[in-house]
């Protein structure tokens, strides 16, 4: 027995990792797992790394767009260009501390017209892999922050907090397949669901047939989910398909935030009715 | 154990490199999987219980920090990580350029998981067109990828071991 187990220990491992994986899976789905130290402490290692990363990513990013723009003074002779390069490094900086000083006071002019509470935080890193969209923040419970907050900015909505955990929390970002987010259609105030898409980007879900609903209508959050503010933009419409069977169109949509290019957010739990009156 | 912190500081650096540098990649959302030319890695190159639990811990950081649900990436690496080892038992895998066909075959069977584990657990419109073209995107990547990582982690490895003295 014990020759047995030490001779297919490898294959015996494997097995029990996947059936601890499929443990795991159910009792995630059903809710049963809140707290787990092991992602804590993970998360707890990795947030100054991805820190110090996505601080360097972007100063790449914002180095690789600036370097565009300066295409033209190839033709220069060197001694110039040698100078332009120094002053323009120096300029990239002063120009990102002025970017950061505006998008902070975007943020601080949004907040007074968002619910009391709400909370600055930086994106760290974005999903890991291509079939979720999420991203996480560098704050988290100890920050004030609780699962089912809103993530937004003031060009509209971002996502949610999914995972929190002491100093770092995981948003599930609009245009991820799980998310779903009550709008309007602001011109008309018909309702339906805004939603990500494997196959075609983000949607606008269970808009029937009937509803008056056109290329260009801004669609905004209905505060009914009880998750984000009433009004806030969420994306505008960019195509109407009707099809000639079916209860709903089929309507795509152009989200109002790129995640991809935000850096700071703020998170807000929405004003509950019991807290209105 | 040298080997260990090899692997686990290769982990957190590639955890890292997904979340962070990937994304400046002109490639849309798909994100190079280096995670799992790790696991291949492993399930080629170290068989034993440690490399198992490894690839384990290794799809259970990305469902740390991305999936939301646990589980979906820790399953398939696991799998992954079994396949590979099953396949490299019966039949010689070593040769570099094999070893990006086996990432390719290895990148499908984690994609075809996920597409299981998401038929299961999550719905959602659209699923089937979306997945197939993510699948085969992320094995491309993968298998382009594999011989640069798996060349770095080589030298690493031999680097470790010209640091451990020789036994008497």
């Amino acid at each position: 027995m014990l020759a047995f187990l030490r001779r297919n220990q490898i294959f015996i491992s494997s097995c029990f990792c996947l059936l601890l994986s499929l443990y795991i899976l159910t009792a995630t789905a059903r809710g049963q797992i809140k707290n787990e130290p092991v992602g804590a402490l993970l998360m707890w290692i990795l947030r100054p790394l991805q820190i110090a990363g996505q601080g360097t990513a972007n100063w790449i990013k914002g180095f690789r767009d600036h370097y565009d723009t300066l295409a033209g003074f190839r033709s220069e002779n060197e001694r110039l260009r040698k100078r332009v390069q120094t002053l323009e490094i120096e300029w990239q900086r002063l120009l990102e501390a002025e970017a950061t000083n505006r998008r902070l006071q975007q943020l601080l002019d949004f907040r007074s017209e968002l619910p009391a509470g709400a909370i600055t935080a930086s994106i760290i890193a974005s999903s890991a892999t291509s079939w979720f969209q999420s991203c996480v923040l560098n704050k988290g419970s100890a920050d004030g922050l609780r699962k089912g907050m809103a993530v937004v900015t003031p060009m509209g909505v971002v996502g949610k907090v999914v995972t929190v955990t002491g100093r770092t929390a995981k948003v599930l970002l609009l245009t991820d397949p799980n998310s779903g987010i009550d709008v309007l259609v602001q011109r008309t105030r018909s309702r339906g669901i805004v939603s990500g898409s494997l196959e075609s980007g983000t949607v606008l879900k269970y808009m029937k047939r009937s509803e008056d609903v056109q290329e260009g209508d801004r669609l905004v959050t209905s505060g009914l989910d009880n998750v984000f503010p009433k009004g806030l933009l969420v994306g505008t419409v960019i195509k109407v398909r009707k099809q000639n069977l079916g209860l709903f169109q089929s309507v795509e949509v152009w989200p109002a935030v790129q995640a991809a290019r935000v850096e700071e957010v703020l998170v807000v739990a929405a004003e509950t009715e019991a807290a209105k009156k | 154990m040298k080997l260990f912190i090899l692997f686990f500081l290769a982990g957190i650096f590639l955890v890292v490199l997904q979340t962070t540098f990937f994304h400046l990649l002109p490639i849309g959302p798909v994100v190079p999987d280096l995670i799992l030319v790790l696991c291949v890695y492993l399930g080629l190159y170290h068989p034993s219980v440690g490399a198992a639990f490894g690839s384990f811990l290794l799809g259970y950081s990305i469902d740390i920090i991305s999936s939301p649900i646990l589980g979906f990436n820790a399953f398939a690496m696991s799998l992954v990580y079994l396949a590979v080892y099953l396949c490299a038992r019966s039949i010689w895998l070593h040769h570099p350029i094999v070893s990006s066909v086996v990432v390719l075959l290895a990148a499908l069977i984690k994609g075809a998981t996920m597409v299981l584990i998401w038929a299961v657990f999550l719905s959602v419109d659209g699923f089937w067109a979306g997945a197939a073209r993510y699948v085969l995107w992320e094995a491309s990547l993968a298998a382009v990828l594999a011989p640069l990582v798996f060349a770095l982690l080589r030298r690493g490895q031999n680097f470790i071991d010209k640091l451990t003295p020789a036994a008497p």
